[in-house]
């Protein structure tokens, strides 16, 4: 029985760094407004297609490299890789460029999202219409040529390769592209994290749990839900969005069903719950263990393999639906339950009131 | 050998078949006992491998093997509602907490039935994946067996449900469940029992339909993941409330499905093949977009009226009797 070592630490801090951006945007949506949005994997494979799809021919486009994309597209990646090794600030430029375009590119499919609840969908209505969007957005991705290579797949230019020209603190340069993935998406996780939370301490997060627990009243007391379920639904599908641009680089590959409805809608489905509702504390606490228990099973696939008299990658779907319905039937409030929000008693208000006179 | 009808027509027939039997079921369990099921395509999946597993391994015949899906999916519609859908609803689950249940339930029976294919392959060394059962269907006058019997059970079911629904008491008090639980529980309805039989219908129709689908294609474990696009399409576009509109929406979607995409394979290429279920996503955002109520709630009485009016006004303006 093998020990997880270096390796998979660092495989599993930069899966919880990229999971965390996805979760605690999902946590935005469904904790905090209520929204059972079960498209979420469409924003995480916009991000993640957008990587196939731009950053190869682009770069293509400015080095001058002739020839079919798609057909050519592992030798024209290998020539973009070594151009992009030598020069770090157009690496930095062409990451931070596709980031902010995923995270156009998930805000555009958020608006999408929103616009069944425009309608007045709700509930079961809802998640059924955003779930069979996702898996037809998905098939699109998995069977159209063009976009990212098909059922093949498409190699994606790797930004962090100039990284491993250099050595720090003793770590061995072939790793130091790892180092970099971490950087980014800490940067990024630093960035949405600060937003989510924010939020969630701010009036604008009790209104979204107004809106959450008596949608009608909330309108009565003059509050456009719409324009909240509008703008709610685009800043946390940009969030996902860049999410899945950085694990597309992190893997180096997009394949179409890469970015699954069970991978990336219903773990985090399962962690907000697991987690508490509209908590960023419980959020990270289920991240940490799910995808813990996640890389756990894949570490020990090998092993397992000789144990049991099925294939272990059902595990994880076994193991995940077993999670959702005990929580839900034994702790539906999750591992860290939602705090009662506590009004301010009449004399604070009006001294808050005094003071701003 | 001849086909009386062409294979095409009578494979779309069979589609729309399975469909509309698993519709009718996500219809039951929302409509009666408040129950948004995720997991009833794979039901229908459950029905495959029972089916499989009937002639593989007790010599029974793919037909008769539907008598054990019937009783066998509504046996596993039984337990989950007492393991599941009980306890959940005794400690006053949302609906939305039942929905993600439901959810969580459709990814547990998947990798269930994964884990059971991939079982019988290392013990017994058959083949799980991919298989078809094409082999043990028969012929009847030029037409598949599938076709004939398919149509049978779909409507002999129909017609089954539709005597339950109007002349039994049981019937009755399921509808009177539907509407108002409380109230039914008030006049002393056995609110428990009816749960029960709903989730045992629930559970055997799709089961029933799911016979059908290896005679004509390629089955998986996860076959129900582009079935259940269909499925919820031919719902919404029923308007979840009766039977009735579930079977129509079935048949619409189905027919549509198969027929618009071939029709397409052979017009623009076959490269669209794949895309098949898209029609039934875009006629199920038409749906939701156009008349969210679905079938059901669109005004039949008024627009009978209105076509009843123009032939009057045809009729009295060309003095016809």
């Amino acid at each position: 029985m093998m020990v997880p070592g270096l390796d998979f630490l660092v495989t599993l801090i930069i899966y919880i760094l990229i999971f965390l951006i996805v979760t605690l945007s999902y946590n935005m949506a469904y904790g905090y407004t209520g929204v059972p949005d079960f498209g979420r994997a469409m924003a995480a494979g916009a991000g993640g297609f957008l990587c196939g799809y731009l950053p190869g021919r682009l770069m293509a486009f400015v080095l001058g490299i002739q020839g079919d994309y798609i057909e050519n597209s592992i030798s024209i990646v290998g020539k973009v890789n070594a151009f992009l090794g030598d020069n770090p600030l157009m690496s930095i430029a062409l990451l931070m460029l596709t980031l902010l375009l995923a995270a156009l590119a998930g805000a555009a499919l958020g608006l999408l999202a929103s616009l069944p609840m425009l309608r007045g969908l709700r509930l079961f209505y809802l998640g059924v219409t955003l779930l069979a969007i996702q898996i037809g957005f998905n098939t699109i991705a998995y069977y159209w040529k063009p976009l990212i290579g098909g059922p093949l797949g498409i190699p994606v230019p790797d930004p962090f390769r100039w990284l491993t020209h250099y050595s720090l603190l003793g770590i061995p340069p072939a790793s130091m592209r790892l180092v970099g993935v971490i950087i980014a998406s800490g940067i990024v996780l630093l960035i949405v994290g600060y937003y989510c939370i924010s939020v969630g301490k701010s009036p604008l997060g009790r209104l979204l749990k107004a809106v959450r627990d008596d949608e009608k009243g909330a309108e009565a007391l003059g509050r456009d839900t719409r324009k909240l379920y509008v703008k709610v639904m685009t800043v946390s599908y940009a969030f996902t969005g860049v999410a899945g641009a950085l694990f597309a680089y992190y893997g180096g590959y997009v394949v179409g069903l890469q970015f699954d409805k069970v991978g990336w809608t219903f773990w985090p489905v399962a962690t907000v719950i697991v987690g508490g509702l509209a908590n960023y504390k419980g959020t990270i606490i289920g991240t940490a263990a799910l995808i813990t228990l996640r890389r756990l099973i894949l570490f020990y696939k090998s092993d397992l393999e000789f144990i049991l008299p099925f294939s272990p990658v059902w595990l994880e779907d076994f193991i995940l639906g077993i999670v959702l319905m005990l929580v839900l039937i034994y702790r539906p409030q999750g591992i860290l339950p939602e705090k009662p929000e506590i009004p301010l008693s009449r004399e604070e208000i009006e001294e808050i009131k005094e003071k701003r006179r | 050998m001849y086909d009386l009808i062409s294979p095409l027509l009578s494979n779309a027939i069979v589609f729309a078949n399975i469909i509309a039997l698993m519709a009718i079921s996500s219809t039951l369990s929302l409509s009666i006992t408040n129950v948004p099921n995720f997991a009833v395509a794979t039901f229908g999946t459950i029905g495959i491998y029972i089916s499989f597993t009937c002639i593989n391994f007790f010599g029974i015949g793919l037909y008769p093997s539907l008598f054990f899906c019937f009783i066998g999916g509504g046996v596993v519609g039984v337990i989950i509602y007492y393991l599941l859908v009980r306890p959940l609803r005794r400690r006053g689950a949302t609906r939305e907490q039942l929905m993600i249940a439901t959810l969580g339930l459709d990814i547990f029976l998947i990798a269930l039935l994964n884990i059971y294919a991939d079982y019988l392959t290392y013990t017994f060394k058959i083949r799980t994946r991919e298989f078809t059962l094409g082999v043990h269907d028969f012929t009847l006058g030029g037409l598949k067996g599938v076709l004939i019997i398919s149509l049978l059970v779909f409507f002999c079911i129909l017609i089954a449900l539709h005597l339950i629904f109007t002349r039994t008491n049981v019937g009755i008090a399921m509808k009177a469940l539907g509407e108002d639980p409380v109230l039914a529980e008030c006049e002393g309805v056995d609110t428990d029992r009816l749960c029960m039989i709903t989730w045992f219908l629930a559970g055997a129709l799709p089961a029933t339909a799911g016979v059908f689908y290896p005679v004509n294609w390629i089955s998986n474990p996860t076959v129900s993941l582009y079935l259940v696009v269909s499925v919820f399409a031919s719902c919404v576009l029923g308007g979840f409330a009766t039977i009735y509109d579930a079977a129509v929406g079935g048949y619409i979607i189905g027919l549509t499905q198969t027929l618009l995409i071939s029709y397409l394979a052979g017009v623009i290429g076959s490269w669209i093949l794949p895309y098949g279920f898209l029609v039934a996503l875009l006629i199920m955002i038409a749906t939701v977009f156009l008349f969210p109520q679905g079938l059901y709630g669109l005004p039949w009485g008024e627009m009978i009226n209105k076509i009843r009016n123009i032939f009057t006004s045809i009729r009295v303006r060309w003095r016809l009797k």
